[in-house]
C-alpha cells in the first residue's frame, strides 16, 4: 500500500469540498464559520503534499510554512468571525 | 512512502473527513466543536504521514482553538436567510467544486513541479518562518492579535449595553 500525489491531492480536494459543503449547508452563521479551518487545512495538505512529493533537491520546508500560516489564518478568521457575531443566546 | 506511512495517511484522511461531514449534521454546537476537533486530529495525522511534523504540532494547536471556539455556548445564533432550495444548489456546488479538484488533480501534470529547497527540519521551517518570511508571519500574528482583541472588545461592549 501507498500514497502517491495523486492521493494527496484528492484528499485535499475532498476537505476543501466537505469545509466548502458545511459553510454553504449550516443555517446558522456561526456554525457555518466551522467550514472555513476545514478549507484551510485541505489547503494545506495539498501545499505539503505537493512539497513532499515533487520536490526536488532535497524535502523542502516551503510546504509546511504554508500550511502553518493557513492554520493560524484559520484560527484568526474563526475568532474574528464569532467575535463580530457576538454573544447572545445559545443553540 | 512505506506503507505504514500509507495507512496512517488513509487513516487520517477517514477521520478528517468523516469529522468534517459530522460538523455538518450534528445540530448541537458542543458536539459540532467535538467533530471539529476530530477533524483537525486527522488533518494533524495527514501531515505527520506526509512528514510536516512541525506543522502538525502547530496546526494541533490552532485547531484545538477553532473547536474551543466553535463549541463555545456564549455566541448567538445568526440565521441565514438562504432558502432550502439555495443550500441544497450549495451542497451541489460544493460536489461540484470535489469533482472539479478532483479531476484536476488526476490530469494535473505535476511531475515536473520542482523546488530546490533546503533541508526539511523543524529549525529549517523557524528559519523560514522567523527570517526569510518574517513579513507574512508578523502579519498572521497582528491579524491573530487584532481578531483576538476585537472578539474580546465585542463580548465586553455586548455585556455593558445589557
Amino acid at each position: 500500500m501507498t500514497a502517491g500525489l495523486v492521493s494527496v491531492l484528492f484528499v485535499a480536494a475532498a476537505l476543501v469540498a466537505v469545509g466548502a459543503f458545511v459553510a454553504v449547508w449550516k443555517r446558522d452563521l456561526t456554525a457555518a464559520l466551522a467550514g472555513l479551518p476545514l478549507m484551510f487545512g485541505g489547503a494545506g495538505v495539498a501545499f505539503v503534499g505537493a512539497s513532499r512529493f515533487a520536490a526536488a533537491g532535497g524535502p523542502p520546508a516551503f510546504g509546511q510554512e504554508v500550511a502553518v500560516l493557513l492554520a493560524v489564518a484559520a484560527l484568526a478568521l474563526v475568532a474574528l468571525g464569532l467575535g463580530i457575531a457576538g454573544r447572545g443566546t445559545s443553540r | 512512502m512505506d506503507s505504514l506511512h500509507a495507512i496512517g495517511f488513509y487513516v487520517s484522511a477517514a477521520i478528517s473527513i468523516g469529522g468534517g461531514l459530522l460538523v455538518a449534521f450534528l445540530p448541537a454546537r458542543e458536539s459540532r466543536g467535538v467533530a471539529l476537533a476530530v477533524a483537525g486530529l486527522g488533518i494533524v495525522g495527514l501531515y505527520a504521514s506526509l512528514s510536516a511534523g512541525f506543522a502538525g504540532l502547530v496546526a494541533l494547536v490552532c485547531y484545538a482553538g477553532c473547536a474551543a471556539l466553535v463549541a463555545a455556548p456564549q455566541y448567538r445564533v445568526m440565521e441565514s436567510v438562504v432558502t432550502g432550495v439555495w443550500r441544497q444548489v450549495g451542497a451541489v456546488a460544493a460536489a461540484g467544486l470535489f469533482g472539479v479538484l478532483a479531476y484536476a488533480a488526476w490530469r494535473g501534470d505535476f511531475v515536473h513541479f520542482a523546488f530546490y529547497g533546503g533541508g526539511i527540519n523543524s529549525a529549517s521551517v523557524g528559519r523560514l518562518l522567523f527570517a526569510h518570511d518574517t513579513l507574512a508571519t508578523e502579519a498572521l500574528g497582528a491579524l491573530v492579535f487584532v481578531a483576538l482583541v476585537g472578539a474580546t472588545a465585542a463580548w465586553r461592549l455586548r455585556d455593558r449595553s445589557r
